[in-house]
């Protein structure tokens, strides 16, 4: 039979199909204004973070961390030269507020994903297997979920003393899988009824090949959701370590801007160092909030239909 | 016929499975359901055995069964005589390439993130057969033989993509593409429109005749089996409770049950009333779950005190022809001949 | 007067690609105690039509031509709130699902109380419960389950029970939608005899829709066949099954199984039904009609009558009669 060659079309083809998907749900993303609002407010951020290598390439006073304007000792207001004035050493507020933004996708996004990353995998494992690995996963999970995070955080930094960046989002990942596994666990259990597994099963899959290839692109939907709310949750948990002085002194983080506020006695006398940061805090946790509404309701075709029915 | 030709190819040897109801919240087990009693049944080799019963008669659990999804309390299934109820790894995967199932739902046995060549060609991967291009030739060709044509139109679409039948076929497809000896069909057709179901089985008939797979036909409906099978078995809440020729025992039931069944279904066209066997008991009778025929409770003919005491034992009443009733024999009645009424499905 | 008169009912639906037209130019009437069935493929329509007897489309559903009267009043063009008066009190309908739709916590038998309850404000509580056991009883319910809850009733007690709660109301006609598809054929066929002892003793007219043929032959007085949105062939059951007309309905026929004659080979319909966001201009059912000719294809067949109870809407009559 003369059948054309088509070695890369069929790929190609299910490519194409993935691109209807996204387009679809982005549709359906972007109708809703809790997703627009906050793709809008995390853009904002993203081009923060972005432009934070500039000032220091202008002028190396403007360095967030090491650059002291040579005229400036005190804190002083807004001015042409620092946009939201200088800290109590002549550091330009401006610059250290671009830089936050960066650590705070970092400590974010790299926090949640390393959450969600064992969320998923522990929450699968015990779903699929059951019986005495389950118990034992889920008694774990129990176990860490009681744990007050922020707590246990401060006896590590009071034990070991000033913590480095990446040891506090490895915590935060350790402290904050507990919850998703819980999800995609109960998802898992659902899966694991449906036909389609059984079809795996009687075809011979593996209990890897089952786990990974039909089950795994069923919940990792639903783990990309959690992982927006996990970034919200680990910028808060970041930001109050560094506040309350157990943040990394090498890294220039929000938290650690109003530290130095409070820390220096300026509290409530230089709202212009003390508002740019707790304002950003708040509006980059809103966003990545939204945004995980709204993928709710791209993912959630059960409650997009019941809005279209009222 | 094929019935002197084939010695069993698949053996039921007496199997029995049993369900536990949720036991109370500190009760341990709870009540005991039998799923299968006893079931003793051969499917010979090449032929197509149609397993009939209602909803809860236990005859999707022999299917389940069989492709091992779940095991036997009792009793052993033989596959060409190897005893098959306790395979383990290797040599079970090695019996899961020769024996595959066709699910009943559409909707639910394709996995929806899964593109149909992803489907179709998952068993080749698992069992490493062939290379990338032999595999594709393989996928197009199964999708070719279930009417999937052309099969480059299909093979990157998504389950949502398609109509019930068309899902179907993918799952006939990846139930074939290994080549099979034995296929177990679950009611393959109860989820789709009349007017598709005729498709699906044809497909079925013809990848029969065209790879000699063997075939186990699990369904309601009588017409169904008489239209497929070669041989069909009718159980009852577990019960094997008529076995023979699909034409034999749906033109000349012998059992009350089977009596029943036709009875049930609706007719059309010139039928009369002459054609009822009127054996179904509208108020249930009181009967033991445990002991005398299982179909008493319903039965019309049955004796009071034989039947409820008593199993019937599965009597050969013709050559090939078994029934599980005492008085097989004085239910004498045929199904009328006439072409023009019509039976459902 | 008929009691229920629909003339060249069409009915779309808004979707994100276009405008599904579901349902095109369906016109039948039905006479007081009788019976009708709806049959056809899932997607022809079917479904819409019984939605639409009780006002009851979905959101994105627009009636797109056409009139429905009942009792001679047009109940497209009726507010809202006499609808709701219509409904249960005049029409009742009874679907698949309704099955599942028993509310767990409530008794069945007081479920259907308060359905008489709601709609005749006259009626004291006890005597809304002693309607309820001789509608119970009418159904085959037995009066021992009348204190259970849904959980303890099998499927067929179920459908029984959703069955006398469309009955409470007495209404002079009853929509049922598939109502027996999940269930077994020996309680299908109870349902069905019930269903037919009722509509004899009672005098109710029953719109009954299924896929499954047999079903509604079993039932009904007259038959309709639907394709792709339209009617294609309408008439008496026995006519209808003794001269299957439309080429459709022939391929219906020959694609069932049967349990008497000789074990013939199935004759399924090929191909798929038409995408209904674009139909095609001429019969819809033409690309997988076996005796299509070029006509088919630009030509949308007028219905013509085969008899005084059974017409079709075929070009291949029209030529027959001229030829004749």
């Amino acid at each position: 039979m003369g059948r054309p060659e088509l070695k890369g079309d069929i790929e190609i083809r299910s490519r194409q199909h993935w691109i209807d998907h996204f387009f679809e749900g982005w549709s359906v993303f972007w109708e809703n204004p809790l997703g627009k609002i906050g793709v809008v407010l995390l853009g904002i951020f993203a081009l923060m973070a972005v432009c934070s290598f500039v000032p220091p390439l202008i002028h190396p006073m403007y360095h967030p961390m090491t650059g002291v304007d040579p005229d400036i000792y005190s804190s002083v207001g807004p001015s042409v030269r620092h946009w939201l004035g200088t800290d109590f050493m002549g550091r330009d507020i401006f610059s250290q507020l671009l830089a936050g933004a960066r650590v705070a996708f970092m400590v974010g996004v790299s926090a949640a994903f390393m959450s969600i990353f064992l969320g998923t995998a522990f929450g699968m494992i015990a779903g699929y297997m059951g019986g005495f690995v389950d118990t034992l996963l889920m008694r774990l999970a129990d176990v860490i979920m009681v744990l007050p995070t922020l707590l246990v955080v401060l006896i590590l930094a009071s034990l070991f003393g000033q913590l480095n960046i990446w040891t506090i989002v490895l915590i935060i990942a350790l402290f904050r899988w507990p919850g998703v596994s819980r999800v995609i666990r109960s998802q898992t259990l659902t899966l694991k009824q449906r036909p389609f597994i059984e079809a795996a099963r009687v075809a011979g899959a593996s209990h890897m090949r089952i786990i990974f290839r039909h089950i795994m692109p069923n919940v990792l939907p639903l783990a990309f959701l959690y992982m927006t709310f996990r970034v919200t949750a680990a910028i808060i948990i970041e930001a109050a370590l560094a506040f309350l002085g157990f943040g990394d002194p090498g890294t220039v983080s929000w938290g650690m801007m109003l530290q130095w506020v409070w820390k220096t006695g300026h509290m409530f006398k230089a709202l212009y160092w003390l508002l740019p940061p707790g304002i950003c805090i708040s509006l980059i946790t809103l966003s990545f909030y939204m945004i995980g509404r709204a993928m709710d309701e791209v993912l959630d075709p059960r409650l997009r239909k019941e809005e279209a029915a009222r | 016929m094929k019935e002197e030709a084939g010695h069993p190819f698949l053996s039921f040897d007496s199997v029995s499975k049993f369900y536990f109801s949720r036991g109370r919240i500190l009760g341990g087990r709870g009540r005991q359901v039998v799923a299968l009693n006893r079931l003793t049944l051969d499917i010979r080799k090449g032929e197509i055995f149609g397993l009939v019963g209602e909803s809860g008669s236990g005859k999707t659990t022999a299917g389940r069964l069989i492709v091992r999804l779940e095991d036997a309390d009792r009793g052993s299934i033989l596959v060409e005589g190897q005893d098959i109820t306790h395979l383990r790894g290797r040599r079970l995967k090695d019996f899961r390439r020769r024996i595959q199932m066709i699910f009943q739902d559409p909707y639910q046995s394709l996995n929806p993130q899964l593109s149909v060549f992803d489907t179709v060609s998952e068993p080749l991967l698992i069992h490493r057969k062939g290379d990338r291009l032999s595999r594709r030739e393989m996928v197009l060709n199964a999708l070719q033989s279930v009417g999937l044509s052309p099969p480059e139109d299909f093979v990157h679409r998504f389950p949502h993509q398609m109509s019930g039948g068309q899902r179907q076929r993918v799952a006939i497809a990846r139930a074939m593409v290994l080549g099979p000896d034995f296929v177990v069909a679950d009611e393959p057709t109860s989820m789709l429109d009349a007017s598709i179901s005729a498709q699906i089985f044809n497909i079925l008939l013809e990848m029969q005749k065209n790879l000699g797979i063997t075939l186990l036909f699990i369904t309601h409906s009588l017409a169904a089996a008489r239209y497929l099978c070669d041989r069909i078995a009718v159980i009852y809440r577990g019960n094997l409770m008529e076995l023979g020729s699909a034409d034999d025992v749906i033109q000349r039931p012998r059992h009350p049950y089977t009596q029943a069944l036709i009875d049930a279904l609706p007719k059309f066209g010139q039928c009369g009333e002459a054609a009822r066997f009127n054996t179904f008991l509208k108020a249930e009778r009181e009967s033991s779950a445990t002991i005398g025929c299982a179909f008493f409770g319903r039965c019309s003919i049955a004796n009071r005190i034989l039947c409820s005491q008593e199993v019937p034992p599965l009597k050969t009443v013709s050559p090939g022809r078994q029934v599980a009733c005492f008085f097989a024999q004085e239910q004498g009645k045929n199904l009328p001949a006439s072409k023009t009424c019509y039976y459902g499905i | 007067m008929a009691l229920l008169e629909v003339e060249d009912l069409s009915i779309g639906y808004r979707t994100r690609l276009g405008l599904h037209r579901a349902v095109e130019g369906v016109s039948f009437s039905l006479e007081e105690g009788k019976s009708l069935g709806f049959v056809g493929e899932s997607g022809c329509g079917k479904t819409t039509v019984g939605m639409a007897l009780m006002g009851l489309l979905p959101r994105n559903g627009i009636i797109l031509r056409g009139s429905v009267l009942f009792e001679g009043r047009d109940i497209l063009a009726i507010s809202e709130e006499e609808l709701r008066l219509l409904r249960w009190k005049k029409i009742s309908m009874i679907f698949q699902a309704a099955m599942n739709a028993l509310n767990p916590v409530k008794r069945v038998a007081d479920q259907v109380a308060e359905a008489i309850l709601a709609h005749t404000r006259s009626v004291s509580r006890a005597e809304a419960s002693r309607q309820v056991e001789g509608l119970f009883q009418l159904v085959g319910v037995p009066k021992n389950r009348m204190r259970d809850y849904p959980h303890q009733y099998s499927g067929g007690m179920k459908q029984r029970a959703i069955i006398a709660m469309a009955l409470a109301c007495k209404p002079r006609l009853i929509i049922a939608d598939e109502p027996t598809t999940a269930l077994d054929v020996i309680v299908q066929d109870q349902i069905l005899q019930e269903t037919r002892l009722l509509q004899e003793q009672l005098g109710i007219s029953i719109i009954f829709i299924s896929h499954d043929i047999s079903i509604v032959a079993d039932v009904c007085h007259d038959i309709g066949i639907m394709y792709a949105g339209e009617l294609v062939e309408y008439g008496n059951r026995n006519e209808l099954f003794n001269s299957p007309a439309h080429p459709y309905t022939r391929a219906l026929l020959s694609s069932f199984p049967t349990l008497t004659g000789n074990r013939e080979m199935l004759k399924p319909i090929a191909g798929e039904p038409p995408n209904l966001l674009n139909p095609p201009r001429g019969c819809r059912f033409c690309a997988r009609c076996p005796e299509a000719s070029e006509e088919c294809d630009s030509f949308s067949p007028q219905w013509i009558e085969l008899s005084p109870r059974h017409k079709v809407r075929c070009v291949r009559f029209r030529r027959k009669e001229g030829q004749q």
